[in-house]
């Protein structure tokens, strides 16, 4: 039996249900589901699932990512994503060609670059990678940092949300999923975009977040 | 024979209890958490690098943590910087912290957790213990359970709760002090220590009656985290 419905707020140590359907965020001890964070509950045909209120970014294999380049070695740089440890960007592993020493006459301490985490050791050291089509150097723009553990609600089913915000922004919006949010547009619009991307992280619990940000929008639009 | 306590309360009632999250917003996680006049505020940074390098561990976190009593916490100036009473209660807190997180969940890294008391009067280690659990849960860590912890004795044969600094003096009529931490909804004890004597029979007593506190202690963290929560949603 589950004891706890969906959108409750639940404490570490919260007995959830005593079937084995227990997903993320969620420990078993003889049997029973406890919640493992303080956070909000998910329940559904598949399990019980506790999302945290907040957390930090772990980098997990295929994550695309965006990263602030911290020092340019000879055969790599070195990338902070926000993670707990900084990561290594081979040389190789860019899709420009690239000659050994001076590095920085590519890519600059201090600059933006949109890349996928392709390993990550057991003891939490990563490599990241900019190959692929997918993958550059940002231009300097708007960068808002959101709680990873409110990023599904930011991006919202298939897309919906952020969607939403590029088109009634018109901003072009850049999710990595370490939780840095890169935002390029017109004056007066990104602004409205940062409110948006806070809104959500304000009000992550509200069920109809969509709607609200909707709303939210327009009241952004008739006062300018 | 100690018929009636100090302060007038019963003999197995706690002093009035404040509790409160996100009181530093610097910190990932932080709270408050106030017993009669002792107050604790801790604050908790990470996961993060460790540092010194040589703590690290491969396959699991490390809890750091340093309690420190203000200089005006106590009546006469306490000396500021660590003395071995500090190091002392800052290693029970982790031992303590180390039972309720999951630390392999973060390899390689470090959880930063500062405690503060700013006001003393007898039962810091168990307030700081206390206010330092729920701040984990605040910075979104993974833990098995709160920590809920509160100090209990026995003055002259009678079993007290939550003891004050007064009652902590009172060595004529043989004053001891057990403070104890538990994992509430686990049965499980994290923190047990013992300043004075005690019989079997009486300690059994005394863990018996500090259990009911802890779970009272309990309810308040949870209530107090989840109106962090209902707090955002009015604003």
């Amino acid at each position: 039996m589950i004891n706890v419905k969906n959108f409750d707020i639940v404490t570490p140590g919260t007995l959830l249900s005593d079937e084995n359907n227990g997903r993320n965020g969620t420990y078993n001890e003889g049997n029973n589901i406890y919640s493992k964070y303080f956070g909000m509950v998910q329940v559904n045909e598949r399990g019980v699932s506790v999302g945290p209120v907040t957390s930090k970014y772990f980098p997990e294999e295929g994550d695309e990512v965006i990263g602030r380049i911290v020092e340019a070695g000879s055969k790599y740089w070195v990338v902070d994503i926000d993670a707990p440890y900084l990561v290594r960007l081979d040389n190789r592993d860019v899709n420009f060609r690239t000659e050994m020493g001076e590095l920085d006459k590519y890519m600059k301490a201090g600059e933006l670059i949109l890349a996928r985490v392709t390993m990550v050791y057991v003891n939490n050291a990563a490599d990241i990678s900019m190959k692929g089509t997918r993958y550059a150097k940002l231009p300097p723009n708007m960068i808002v940092k959101v709680d990873p553990s409110k990023l599904p609600r930011l991006i919202g089913k298939e897309g919906a949300t952020i969607n939403l915000i590029k088109q009634e922004t018109n901003c072009d919006i850049v999710v990595g999923q370490n939780g840095v949010v890169w935002i390029e547009g017109k004056g007066g619009n990104v602004t409205a975009a940062v409110d948006a991307v806070k809104f959500i992280e304000e009000n992550y619990y509200n069920p109809n977040l969509t709607d609200a940000v909707r709303e939210m929008l327009q009241n952004v639009r008739e006062k300018t | 024979m100690y018929e009636k306590r100090l302060d007038n309360r019963a003999f197995d009632a706690l002093r009035p209890m404040e509790a409160e999250t996100g009181v530093v917003p610097n910190a990932k996680g932080s709270a408050r958490f106030r017993i009669g006049n002792t107050e604790a505020v801790a604050a908790v940074y990470g996961p993060e690098e460790v540092k010194p390098k040589h703590f690290e561990k491969f396959d699991k976190g490390i809890i750091l943590c340093k309690y420190d009593m203000l200089p005006f916490s106590v009546p006469d100036r306490a000396k500021p910087g660590f003395d071995r009473r500090d190091t002392e209660i800052s290693q029970v807190i982790t031992n303590a912290l180390n039972r309720a997180v999951f630390l392999e969940e973060f390899p390689r890294s470090m959880i930063t957790v500062r405690v503060y008391v700013t006001q003393a009067d007898a039962g810091t280690r168990c307030a700081s213990l206390t206010a330092a659990s729920m701040a984990c849960a605040d910075a979104g860590l993974p833990m098995r359970d709160l920590i809920a912890a509160v100090a209990a004795g026995s003055i002259g044969g009678k079993t007290c709760l939550d003891l004050t600094k007064e009652e902590e003096d009172l060595h004529e009529e043989g004053a001891t002090d057990v403070p104890m931490g538990f994992l509430p909804s686990k049965d499980e004890i994290v923190l047990l220590q013992l300043d004075g004597k005690v019989t079997r029979e009486q300690l059994k007593e005394v863990l018996a009656v500090g259990k009911k506190g802890a779970m009272e202690i309990y309810e308040l963290e949870k209530e107090a985290l989840k109106r962090r929560v209902s707090n955002e949603s009015k604003s």
